[in-house]
């Protein structure tokens, strides 16, 4: 048996291209959920019930449903629905942002229901309005004490983006099959994938954990 | 500044302020003792609606607080409270805490918020500490920064709720000074406290309250020789 190194060298252009694809998806989904997360991580502890109750509707269907599924939702119910094609990246986009904002909305609202409600009435005291007390003390805090769960989310959301290989959009994984019909090479290959995928999730946690350090320093 | 009428509070079925009326003229220092669950501290928290009251009437300077038309947030911008925890911010330096409200309640420039903010902080005997964060600082420093800090709003009144429960006892000594130096200067004060010396040397009016309600009101030179109500004399015999 011998393993042929040299195909997954030759093929590593390509497969970087791929990954690159990887983090595109994983950094703007990763960033379109922090906000749709924030609203409704907000929105779940907020006072108005109705808003209440659809956000955790929300957060229920896309925690108890597969991405996969989402993934096929997206990308050939919505078309049928609204009647128009949709682009493979949008549907990618579209997925994974709204996976990872109901993720994102659990940690946020941990984050902020962990500030002490002394700091709200101290706020409040003070004149604040609801809105001022988010915005200027209780969030600032709590996004801080949200970056290693976030980090871990980014992470998570870095690994579940080989899932849009399905619909055929050109990721790592995606990249990795074409290489290995091509080659017949799958041991070499999928390696080689893994070995990829393991050095940008160890990125990813070292800069979270030099962020973490960056802002306890700053308090 | 405060007329208080039939005031009630039921935490669900625990009824902890049992009709409460009083009222506390503009410059006078009200000291609230009693035993710890009596209800001072609620009783002070509904003065500016942290806790909303369940039943009765609550004037603030004219305005009743405890008609939902009323805007609780304007009243609130001139009855400065100081708690027993401190809530100070954590993200920002002592001049920040201080300057938060005038910046951003008030909407005073960056500039005259920071100037108003080291004023208070000299006044407190802080002026050094302006760059620190709370947790660079000591108990009484903490405490001192976040009177200054409701001070910055330039409130007709101050609301302190045990503002040396959390101190160290050498400390205790600070935050009372500045307290009564702010007594003297006339501010209209509600203070919830164990420190019967306090009580005695500054305040003008002591309120006893047990169970609910104000067993006793008398000023300070009598309720402290001689208080008529049996239960504030089997208290201040325990702590006096």
């Amino acid at each position: 048996m011998t393993f042929r190194w040299d195909i997954l060298y030759r093929s590593l252009p390509y497969l970087w291209e791929g990954a690159q694809m990887t983090i595109k998806l994983t950094t703007i989904a990763v960033g379109a959920g922090f906000m749709i997360g924030t609203l409704l991580g907000m929105a779940r502890i907020c006072q108005y019930k109705p808003l209440r109750i659809l956000a955790a509707i929300y957060v229920d269907f896309i925690r108890g449903t597969p991405l996969l599924v989402q993934i096929f939702l997206v990308y050939m119910g919505l078309p049928q629905l609204l009647s128009f094609p949709m682009p493979r990246l949008t549907a990618a986009l579209l997925a994974l942002s709204l996976n990872s904002g109901a993720y994102v909305a659990e940690i946020v609202r941990a984050g902020i229901q962990s500030i002490d409600p002394g700091q709200t009435e101290a706020a409040l005291s003070l004149g604040c309005s609801n809105a001022q007390v988010m915005r200027y003390i209780v969030l600032p805090q709590a996004f801080k004490r949200i970056i290693p769960p976030l980090g871990n989310e980014f992470i998570a959301m870095l690994k579940d983006s080989s899932l849009v290989s399905v619909i055929a959009l050109e990721e790592l994984v995606r990249r990795a099959n074409i290489v290995i019909t091509r080659t017949y090479r799958p041991f070499e290959i999928w390696l080689g994938v893994a070995f990829m995928y393991l050095v940008m999730t160890l990125a990813i946690s070292r800069l979270v954990a030099y962020m973490e350090r960056r802002l306890s320093v700053d308090v | 500044m405060f007329k208080i009428h039939d005031l009630h509070k039921h935490f669900g079925s625990l009824h902890v302020l049992k009709g409460i009326t009083c009222s506390i003229a503009k410059g006078q220092v009200v000291v609230i003792i009693g035993p710890s669950g009596s209800g001072k501290s609620t009783f002070l928290r509904c003065l500016n609606l942290l806790e909303k009251p369940t039943g009765g009437t609550i004037y603030v300077n004219g305005a009743e607080i405890t008609d939902p038309k009323t805007d609780i947030r304007k009243v609130r911008e001139d009855v400065g409270m100081v708690f027993q925890r401190f809530n100070l911010f954590p993200h920002m330096t002592a001049l920040e805490n201080v300057a938060f409200a005038p910046l951003r309640v008030r909407q005073l420039s960056k500039h005259e918020a920071h100037e108003r903010a080291l004023d208070l902080l000299v006044k407190v005997g802080l002026g050094d500490k302006a760059s620190s964060y709370p947790d660079q600082l000591s108990g009484g420093q903490q405490q001192r920064v976040a009177i200054a800090r409701a001070l910055a709003m330039r409130p007709k009144a101050m609301l302190f709720d045990e503002p040396t429960s959390s101190l160290d006892p050498e400390m205790i000594g600070e935050v009372l000074d500045v307290m009564q130096a702010l007594a003297e200067e006339g501010m209209t004060m509600v203070v919830v406290t164990h420190e019967m010396g306090f009580a005695r040397e500054v305040g003008d009016l002591v309120l006893f309250m047990d169970d609910g309600i104000i067993m006793e009101q008398a000023p300070p030179e009598i309720m402290f020789s001689c208080p008529s109500n049996e239960r504030t004399q089997a208290f201040l015999s325990k702590i006096l």
